[in-house]
């Protein structure tokens, strides 16, 4: 064996040595349980019965009214706040990219605050202001004459989704302002100068310089904040618990009610199967459509 | 010469060490280890006191009685402790005792996963319990897997202040009607108090409101054999329609945004006159916030057309999870008997739970207590317990979902009652 392919193959092993205990975890912890959780999906299984039961776990869920109405509830949820979060963010940062280091940090700061704080302490604040009988949402609409009597913000169908949404965008867009507050700042500022020297309108230079430059950002933004609506949970478990009505139960709250409550596993599963498959999907069409190796200017 | 005496030392010393390693060894394995998870049902010396304070005491005297056994406590709360329960049976990683109510273990026993208990249910305990109601909450069939320690009705109560101001304070007593009722409510609502909800939100509590449903117009949740449910009977249908009508004039307040805790926690801070939520125990773990708020409770049973009530109550007691090691189910059965069944300890932590004991031995541990006094007597009142009915916890899932159906109007009264029964119903046939 020649020297150099010594060399190469002692370079791979020592790769594959400093791999091997991610890959390890990733295994244990990551596809072994996926593959259990497919696995288990085709049985019937509950805290004391494993059968198999093939596909009925899927056919049962397509036909559930509750599954139904959660999958419509996600997807409203995912609708309601990719988009919205994107253009805020996008918005913010537009506007505070190129400001002082004081305002940059301080706006950075006001809208990763929900982030970095507990969903637990976001939460028990977000009830407060929408509780019916002391909550200061109410009591702001209702002395600014909005209103005429209080709104069961959680508690009313009408509401209690929109309710949720907005919670869900004051603790996503601190993630998208930060990103986008950095990729414009690594914005070829010749370019830019060079546009305007030419006579290009500000809406110009952001669609035909800026916008091109922001798109591997504005990708990894779409998908990260699809999968997090996707999972939207914590929020539903602590402040409706799916309700009124389920008109707030999601794909993950319904999955934690019949794993968790009601210790039917394999259904559970078959939810989480579905749930990935259609994340991977939307995710894929995101590469699709928003993804490209080049920035064409 | 020196070197090979230090090494010669060091060799006698592990050959004596080595000899008294196994008799360590012996030593730990005869003591048998336990791990207790505990609800915070134990009141606790003060309200600052650590969770779990009152318990380490129980096992520190436990374990002087039986050094053979240690007794691991983790505590759990009401919240997430349900969930973490069901996650460790699958995980394989559940404690050895639990200290919970029937609904749960009692399915957890038709599961396979509990230790059986009937050889503790001995003629002396039966006869001392003296109460097959009781005794049959704490069964499968014939099968114990639960070992009661104290039961309690669960009940209303009001703000005094507010129905004395409102002039209705004498309408609130043992007996009163659903007219009683009505009147009170309205009474409240024109002097400007906030109304109790029929808090309907989580799924903690739910007894409350479904005692409150089922007596308003003598109906029940299920038949008297606990078969099957009822609640969609005319009496049933005609509670909800009552519930919408008095949702919508505003002497009941639309619970749909309150789980039982948030329902008890605006009623003891003064923002509603009543609560269809309360018990002995949630006097005691809310007096602080009750004095605070300067409240005075007055506790009733729940309101009937007939003024005779049927009271939902509760259950404590202890199982014992089969994690197939015989010596920790027969030292987790001497825990048992400790908790329950000691002379100087049981009674005492019968009055820590805040309820009534099940051994009629124990005599009246509230001598001279006349609020106590006035509750045991609605023991009377205890009505026939489903808690232990097969799906029950499918059941409780699709109460709250009615209540808010009916109360926001997606669903007329009769509607939601049947598709309540139906599911329910067919939660029954589906657990068996």
């Amino acid at each position: 064996m020649k020297a150099s392919n010594k060399i190469r193959m002692r370079e791979t092993i020592v790769s594959y040595l400093f791999l091997a205990p991610a890959l390890f975890f990733f295994i244990v912890f990551v596809l072994f349980p996926m593959g259990l959780g497919i696995f288990t999906s085709l049985f019937k299984y509950t805290m004391k019965e494993f059968t198999f039961i093939g596909l009925n776990n899927y056919i049962t869920m397509f036909k559930d009214p509750v599954f139904q109405k959660s999958f419509i509830n996600t997807l409203i949820l995912v609708v309601g706040s990719v988009p919205i979060v994107v253009i805020f963010a996008l918005f913010v940062s537009s506007q505070t990219y190129e400001r002082s280091a004081f305002t940059r940090s301080f706006f950075r700061c006001v809208f990763f605050l929900p982030v970095v704080t507990g969903t637990v302490a976001v939460t028990v604040v977000w009830k407060w202001i929408y509780d019916p009988l002391s909550g200061i949402l109410n009591f702001v609409l209702k002395n600014g004459g909005i209103i005429d009597r209080n709104i069961m913000w959680l508690g009313d169908k009408k509401y209690a989704l929109l309710a949720i949404l907005i919670i869900l965008l004051t603790t996503s867009v601190g993630q998208p302002i930060i990103l986008y507050i950095a990729a414009m700042g690594n914005i070829d500022k010749s370019l830019v100068e060079a546009a305007r020297v030419d006579g290009a309108t500000e809406f110009q230079v952001f669609w035909k310089i800026k916008w091109p430059s922001l798109l591997p950002t504005t990708l990894y933004i779409v998908v990260i904040t699809t999968i997090n609506s996707f999972q939207c949970f914590a929020l539903i478990q602590l402040l409706t618990s799916g309700g009124p009505n389920y008109s707030t139960t999601t794909i993950m709250y319904y999955l934690y009610e019949k794993a968790f409550k009601l210790s039917d596993y394999g259904y559970a599963n078959a939810m989480g199967v579905f749930l990935a498959v259609v994340i991977g999907l939307i995710s894929f069409a995101q590469f699709k459509f928003l993804g490209g190796d080049d920035v064409e200017y | 010469m020196k070197k090979s005496k230090v090494l010669s030392t060091i060799l006698a010393g592990a050959m004596i060490g080595s000899m008294l390693v196994p008799a360590a060894s012996v030593s730990a394995a005869e003591t048998t280890e336990i791990t207790w998870w505990a609800f915070p049902t134990f009141a606790q010396d003060s309200v600052d006191a650590e969770p779990g304070a009152y318990e380490k005491t129980i096992i520190e005297a436990f374990e002087a009685a039986n050094p053979d056994i240690k007794v691991n406590l983790e505590t759990i709360d009401f919240t997430s402790g349900p969930e973490k329960i069901t996650a460790a049976i699958e995980g394989g990683t559940i404690c050895d005792v639990l200290f919970d109510a029937p609904g749960r273990i009692i399915s957890y026993g038709k599961n396979g996963k509990l230790a059986d208990l009937s050889d503790m249910f001995t003629d002396e305990f039966v006869k001392d319990v003296n109460n097959d109601m009781l005794l049959q909450s704490c069964k499968a069939g014939d099968t114990a897997y639960m070992y009661p320690l104290s039961s309690a009705p669960f009940y209303m109560a009001f703000n005094k202040e507010m129905v004395e101001d409102a002039g209705v304070a004498d309408l609130i007593k043992d007996g009163w009607t659903t007219d009683d009722f009505t009147t009170v409510a309205k009474a409240l609502q024109e002097k400007g108090y906030m109304p109790g909800s029929v808090f309907c939100s989580g799924q903690g509590g739910d007894q409350g409101t479904r005692a409150f449903v089922a007596n308003l117009f003598d109906s029940s949740i299920t038949d008297d054999a606990v078969t099957e449910y009822t609640i969609n009977d005319e009496g049933g249908v005609k509670a909800l329609d009552y519930i919408k009508t008095a949702v919508d004039e505003g002497y009941l307040l639309n619970g749909s945004a309150y789980a039982g805790g948030d329902d008890i926690k605006n009623f003891a801070t003064k923002q509603t006159a009543f609560t269809l939520l309360w018990g002995p125990g949630t006097q005691n773990s809310n007096q602080t916030l009750l004095d605070d708020n300067k409240i005075e409770t007055i506790e009733v049973p729940m309101p009937s057309a007939d003024g005779v009530p049927e009271l939902e109550y509760l259950v404590n007691g202890f199982c014992i999870f089969d994690n197939g090691d015989d010596a920790k189910i027969e030292a987790s059965k001497k825990f048992l008997q400790f908790l329950c069944d000691d002379a100087e300890w049981g009674p005492k932590n019968v009055v820590r739970t805040g309820c009534f004991p099940v051994r009629t031995s124990f005599g009246d541990l509230y001598e001279g207590d006349e609020r106590m006094n006035t509750i045991a007597s609605w023991t009377k009142y205890y009505s026939p317990y489903y808690n232990t009915i097969d799906g029950f916890a499918e059941m409780r899932t699709y109460w709250f979902p009615m209540l808010q159906a009916v109360m926001n109007g997606d669903k007329d009264a009769q509607t939601a009652a049947d598709e309540f029964v139906e599911s329910s119903n067919a939660s029954i046939k589906n657990a068996q």
